[in-house]
């Protein structure tokens, strides 16, 4: 029996789909929302640390299955390495209703005003395609807030580099735990302006959940009191309650139908049987994350696109983004820690933009609590990495040893980019993603600067011995992408240059929309969830607004 | 120790997890262990406890890590048996030849020296033919400090050694925040 005929098909329930999915369904569309994992469970893995989402040697918390769905590496040299979420180079996101926003640590960072405008505040830079985005921070600003407060964050008004705000957020910033106060002091004495990290969770009970407890397991993990917000335990259940979105979990979309027209007509997918089924719609928007998005649209082949769709003109894929977290951890000859987590509470934005020489740059803050079996890899290089020496070091220096640092803003570049590899299939069939290309050699220079500062100041907050942190070799070429993948399909004004409009609408395709990071035309210096949640708030506005004219053209 | 639900509940799974695995797994009664006969398991235990000895705090014998590699490895990562049995094989051969006798039988300083050329793929090659003595090396101590830093549901980190050593409570929710013995 065919599935019912729905007014909007969204694949992906993250950060994009569920937004989408809550701001359609409210609004009487009626909607499909597919994810191709499950609910989360918060005690399938509790506090695992081998099993999260930040060291997968056991298993993988929250999907996608290790064995079902591999990916392609491709290295400079043209060798292509089949690879799974276990693997580095992965772009491992959570597959499951919620998707990262289940088991990130909830840093809810608003981009700052130049993010949106770095080719006109730092020029054409060679070797890159670094272009300003089609909207401004003043065109997001309300639908930033609109994230905030209707999923819920944590913070106060004190960063002084932070874009002008209409409203504050809805619930007070957490209280800094040992090392954010003594590092604080210290940015402070150094003229530096140190302000408590927005975070998506509860500092006060809020939409009816209750105030983080402050446990030491938090980014990596699903919260053991719910008081992490995530579209899994918000916006989806709103969009749910309105009776007229449906989550189908388990089921892994295949194609987009591209008509005669130039029409997306629904999908092709296998539901949690392995059935192939086929599902109709009025418009569909793809909200995979930059890396599955990608590789949905460009298995979504044609007659007018045979490329794939919207890729006529080859910039679907390409521009891969995603941070390199560069800092310094240093040791101390006192306690620093107290463990009251999740860890990360202090930040400050003062090498964001205009560092002397650079284009760019990126917030530096302190890190989420490392459980000890990674504590084992958080060693100054040449240490002994076993034996008495190695265990010494694990009790001396657990409660002894603080980290600052922070994602470097990546200079787009178009041979860095998600292809559909010409053999490897996953479990169904489809063919897989492939990641190449590399990141810009800038990237490195950012990095040497702000791991720079970040040693700075732990030196000058008493740390003993300080050691700078993720710095890329020179000859280091490594596709970029991560948890923060984005980039892959443009947000821009020229269907020659860019994959979708400033709505996230296709150019050439009028009725299919993106809805995720990969819009994202630069990916800022910060974790960028709350700038694809205000995005895709926008998106979901505009075809609500434009639903009839679209379907009727 | 009181048997109220959940303890009884607990054991009854403990053991009929035990039953169902001998009933299905042909792995090596005598030993007791899955995968490994008695002789490589000592060599391997000698090898996981200069990783991580003990000394005022319990190291990776106490901590039950071989108990986690050979479960894990039955579980997850059954292409790493032949990487651990090839390798035991090539580090008994060199002890036989080079000290006449096994490797768990050396002094622990004989153990650190050839561990540590182990390490640096410096043992003379001969013996390593069919295995790479510096890939079996990090094997095991990647195993080993998964065993003994992990959660104590895979196997290893026994009565919560390292947790304890860390001073970390253990589970981690507020006004849980005890060890089952109440420590």
């Amino acid at each position: 029996m065919a599935n019912k005929h729905v007014n909007v098909i969204i694949v992906g329930a993250g950060a994009g789909g569920g937004v989408i999915a809550k701001e359609l369904a409210v609004n009487g569309l009626s909607v499909i929302l597919f994810e191709r994992g499950e609910w989360p469970v918060y005690d399938k893995n509790a506090n695992d640390e081998l099993i999260s989402q930040r060291i997968q040697e056991l298993g993988n918390a929250f999907g996608p299955d290790w064995k079902r769905n591999p990916r392609v590496l491709i290295s400079p040299d043209g060798k292509r390495t089949t690879i799974t979420p276990a693997n580095g180079g992965y772009n491992h996101n959570a597959a499951c209703v919620g998707s990262g926003t289940v088991s990130y640590g909830g840093m809810a960072w608003r981009f700052m005003p130049e993010d949106f405008k770095l080719k006109s505040i730092y020029g054409h830079v060679e070797g890159s395609s670094l272009e300003d985005w089609p909207v401004t921070y003043d065109d997001l600003e309300p639908y930033y807030e609109k994230a905030e407060w209707e999923i819920g964050v944590s913070g106060d008004e004190t960063n002084p580099f932070a874009g002008p705000r209409n409203r504050p957020y809805p619930m007070p910033a957490f209280e800094y735990n040992r090392e954010a106060r003594h590092l604080s002091e210290t940015c402070k004495k150094m003229g530096l302006h140190p302000f408590p990290i927005p975070m998506l969770r509860n500092s006060i009970p809020y939409n009816g959940r209750p105030r983080c407890i402050r446990n030491r397991t938090c980014v990596g993990f699903a919260c053991p009191v719910d008081a992490k917000n995530g579209t899994q335990n918000t916006v989806i259940p709103v969009a749910m309650k309105t009776g007229n979105c449906e989550v189908k979990t388990g089921c892994m979309v295949a194609n987009i139908i591209i008509d005669e027209k130039g029409r997306a007509r629904g999908v092709e997918y296998f539901d949690s049987k392995g059935n192939g089924k086929t599902q109709t719609a009025d418009m569909v928007v793809v909200a995979g994350a930059a890396t599955e998005t990608a590789r949905l649209l460009l298995n979504s082949k044609s007659k007018l696109h045979p490329n794939g769709a919207g890729n006529n003109n080859d910039w679907v894929g390409r521009n891969l983004q995603g941070h390199v977290y560069t800092g310094a951890t240093g040791l101390f000859d006192f306690d620093i820690l107290d463990l009251t987590g999740p860890g990360a509470t202090m930040a400050i934005c003062d090498f964001n933009h205009h560092n002397p020489g650079l284009v760019g740059g990126g917030m530096l803050c302190t890190e989420f609590f490392q459980l000890p079996y990674a504590f084992t890899g958080n060693r100054p290089s040449g240490s002994a990495r076993w034996g008495k020496e190695h265990k010494d070091y694990q009790r001396k220096y657990y409660y002894r040893s603080a980290r600052l640092h922070g994602p470097v803003q990546e200079i787009p570049n178009f041979d860095s980019r998600i292809t559909v590899d010409p053999t490897v299939k996953d479990y169904w069939g489809i063919p897989v993603a492939a990641m190449s290309g590399g990141r810009h050699p800038l990237d490195r220079d950012n990095c040497i600067f702000l791991s720079s500062k970040a040693v700075e100041i732990l030196k000058e907050a008493g740390a003993v011995q300080v050691w700078p942190r993720g710095i890329p070799g020179k000859v280091s070429y490594s596709p970029s992408g991560g948890q923060h993948q984005a980039g892959t399909c443009r947000m821009g004004n020229d269907p020659k240059t860019s994959v979708v409009n400033p709505f996230g609408q296709i150019h050439e395709i009028e009725n299919l929309f993106v809805a995720d990071g990969s819009v994202l035309v630069t990916n800022g210096g910060f974790n960028p969830v709350l700038t694809i949640m205000a995005i895709a708030y926008r998106t979901g506005e505009y075809i609500v607004k434009n639903f009839n004219s679209i379907k009727s053209s | 120790m009181q048997y109220n639900r959940r303890n009884f509940l607990k054991h009854l799974g403990f053991i009929y997890g035990s039953l169902l695995l001998y009933s299905s797994c042909n792995g090596n009664q005598k030993s007791g262990y899955r995968i490994f006969t008695k002789e490589e398991a000592s060599c391997l235990i000698a090898l996981c406890e200069q990783i991580i000895p003990a000394d005022e705090d319990p190291g990776a014998t106490d901590a039950g890590v071989i108990n986690f590699i050979d479960k894990q490895t039955t579980l997850r990562f059954p292409d790493d048996e032949a990487i651990f049995k090839n390798g035991i094989v090539a580090l008994q051969a060199f002890c036989k030849e080079k000290h006449n006798c096994l490797f768990e039988q050396l002094s622990s300083v004989e153990q650190v020296s050839i561990m540590k050329d182990m390490e640096r793929n410096k043992l003379p090659g001969e013996y390593w033919q069919k295995a790479n003595q510096a890939s079996f090396f990090n094997l095991v101590l990647r195993r080993t400090m998964q065993g003994f830093y992990g959660s104590p549901r895979h196997g290893g980190n026994k009565d919560y050694v390292s947790y304890r050593m860390m001073k970390l409570d253990y589970p981690l929710l507020i006004g849980q925040n005890r060890y089952k013995d109440g420590k």
